[in-house]
């Protein structure tokens, strides 16, 4: 039982009215991104689809809308909540506004196994690319973490060691493409990133993994505010620092590397999301973490509907909005703060 | 680096076989069992669209791909042969999708042409003419025209061993073909590479080719000098390679085939698809090679 006098410091640390606002905003953003496409779908007819109200649309539309649409919006919302959450820990952990989820060398690990996958002499790994890319980013952090020393000392010998970790296995890659150019399109076009391989397959698998995460990283939480305190503050509250920091990192490695396995390397995301998130309610508790995926969804949904619409039919790498985009909202959001702080 | 640059390098090593994985190797010939003459068809493939005008399919085709410039009344669109849209593709309302199973997401893009009851013509990059060929006779079966299908390979044959009977050398001459500034080629083993052998040549490409690299070296301007070829074709002057730009290359100008100006700049796309057209190509070939001693 919480007293009243105890929710009330908890609003003051986080107001929820906030997340469900983003909540209703998700909400609409997804069903606006089911409704646009080439082939023209009144917002009513979609509805009433997706929740199989009266009237539904029957044949090829209700195929549209249910095995291309849907689940690339909900892989979307998946891939954006997870890159989001994830940049979110990583930065708290780090005590660095400049971490992102492929920091510890989860992007350039996976790039090294899609990129094996592709090359590899039995084209069926081909079809095993998002368990190769899946391996390798996790590989990548598990190396940087062994690299750096057990029980996760000091968080900047292990940001040294997962960039060594990462230019390496950047550098094997680049090896094996020069080495097989005939993949090298196939090997670009899945580092550019992209949502077009959605299906309900791909989603089931990584909305498994993806959730785990997300729960494990939610339920934490409270105590990440800890970690933006010294060790020593943090052991005082009760806190176990290091204990906490592993559990985050590999929580966020997870849900990292799932992404990347099914949507390739989706940049910025995690970055400009958190900051925006806590830039415009002025708040760094990590209670926000459920605001920041939702945000991170609907960020993701809005940029793959731009990458999907805005040179039809040809698509542009979702990449290529969310830096677009990103970029200078992220800077303005940092103008505003520094002037706030000022 | 220019737009067409960036382009060359990704198409030509594209001509290499890449079968993206086992489930994607449908074989096309079976593609169409339900409709035997489908009328709207849409196809994302530049050598494809050739061979369906070719064989009498192009009445029935009511779409191609942005890269679909010959024949010139092929009804060009803007959907795309390397990434295809499926969306973009259904709003078409086609019964025959003729696809490359080198497009990106091939595997995906066939799988929801199929939820939609689309038929679906997978396109495998041919390894020689053969197989090049077999696709011409599969085409004319999935679109109802087998014989006429057959009678334009009967005739592509018999134009063929006519020209390299007239031009065909007797003693080899070494020949150079430069896919970008790389510079890539394409060895004896490669498509392209075999149309050159036919006429007795020696292609200098294949001193650097390996295991890895798929019929598509990649040359050092050392190695090309050293080898002194004879006549080079160059199938990127349509991203301004000539003669002069060779010459200025540092040591290319001691290279024979620029002293005495057998440098032959290919037309677009005819030696980069497998279409009807290898006739031409056959033919600009031998009359190139035949001023050469």
């Amino acid at each position: 039982m919480t007293t009243a006098t105890e929710r009330d410091a908890i609003g003051r640390i986080w107001n929820w009215r906030i997340t469900a606002f983003c909540c209703a905003i998700l909400f609409l953003v997804a069903v606006a991104a089911v409704s646009f496409g080439p082939i023209s779908i009144s917002f009513t007819q979609v509805f009433k689809t997706l929740f199989n109200l009266p009237g539904h649309s029957t044949g090829i539309d209700r195929t549209v809308i249910l095995q291309l649409r849907l689940p690339r919006v909900i892989l979307g919302i998946l891939v954006g909540s997870s890159l989001a959450t994830s940049g979110a820990v990583y930065q708290t952990v780090f005590h660095n506004p400049l971490a992102d989820p492929y920091l510890l060398g989860a992007a350039s690990g996976a790039g090294l196994g899609a990129t094996i996958a592709l090359t590899s002499t039995h084209h069926d790994l081909a079809g095993a690319l998002p368990v190769f890319a899946f391996i390798g980013g996790v590989l990548a952090v598990a190396a940087s973490f062994l690299i750096s020393g057990k029980f996760f000392a000091d968080p900047n010998t292990l940001l040294l060691s997962g960039i060594a970790v990462g230019s390496f296995a950047t550098a094997t890659q680049t090896y094996l493409q020069q080495r097989h150019s005939a993949e090298l399109r196939p090997v670009y076009s899945w580092i550019l990133g992209d949502l077009t391989s959605a299906n309900w397959g791909v989603v089931k698998w990584s909305a498994i993994y993806i959730a785990l995460a997300l729960a494990i990283l939610i339920r934490i939480s409270k105590q990440l505010d800890g970690l933006l305190l010294s060790d020593e503050e943090a052991y005082s509250l009760g806190i176990n620092p290091k204990r906490l920091r592993m559990i985050a990192v590999a929580a966020a490695t997870l849900a990292t590397a799932t992404a990347v396995s099914a949507s390739g390397l989706i940049g910025f995301v995690g970055i400009v999301v958190p900051h925006l998130v806590r830039g415009i309610t002025h708040r760094v508790t990590n209670r926000s973490l459920p605001t920041i995926a939702v945000v991170g969804a609907t960020f993701l949904v809005l940029a793959d509907l731009g990458a999907r619409t805005l040179l039809s039919p040809a698509e542009l790498p979702i990449g290529v909005i969310t830096a677009f985009v990103g970029a200078p909202f992220f800077l303005f959001v940092l103008r505003n703060r520094r002037k706030a702080s000022a | 680096m220019s737009e067409g640059f960036r382009l060359k390098r990704i198409l030509a090593p594209a001509l290499a076989v890449f079968l993206i994985a086992g489930a994607l190797s449908v074989p096309g010939a079976n593609a169409a069992t339900t409709n035997p003459r489908p009328t709207r068809i849409i196809s994302l493939s530049p050598s494809a669209t050739e061979i369906l005008f070719a064989i009498g399919a192009g009445p029935q085709v009511i779409a191609v791909d942005d890269n679909s410039d010959y024949p010139a009344d092929a009804p060009m669109s803007k959907l795309s042969s390397f990434t295809p849209n499926v969306e973009a593709i259904a709003a078409y309302n086609p019964d025959l999708v003729v696809i490359q199973s080198s497009a990106t997401g091939a595997a995906n893009v066939i799988e929801n042409l199929k939820k939609l009851n689309i038929n679906v013509f997978v396109e495998v990059t041919p390894n020689n003419i053969n197989d090049a060929y077999n696709e011409f006779v599969a085409l004319g079966t999935a679109t109802g025209h087998p014989s006429r299908a057959k009678a334009l390979v009967a005739s592509m044959k018999s134009q063929i061993s006519e020209i390299i009977a007239k031009y065909r050398k007797k003693t080899p001459i070494s020949i150079y073909h430069e896919l970008d500034n790389t510079p890539y080629s394409a060895d004896s083993t490669s498509f392209i590479g075999q149309m050159y052998s036919d006429f007795n040549v020696t292609n200098i490409a294949d001193a650097a080719s390996s295991a890895d690299s798929g019929g598509y070296p990649e040359l050092t301007s050392e190695l090309v000098v050293k080898a002194n070829p004879q006549i080079i074709f160059l199938d990127d002057a349509v991203y301004g390679e000539s003669e002069a730009t060779l010459a200025k290359r540092p040591g290319w100008s001691s290279i024979i085939a620029i002293k005495t100006h057998h440098v032959v700049a290919l037309p677009a796309d005819i030696p980069d698809r497998w279409g009807p057209r290898i006739v031409d190509f056959y033919r600009l070939v031998g009359k190139a090679i035949s001023t050469v001693n």
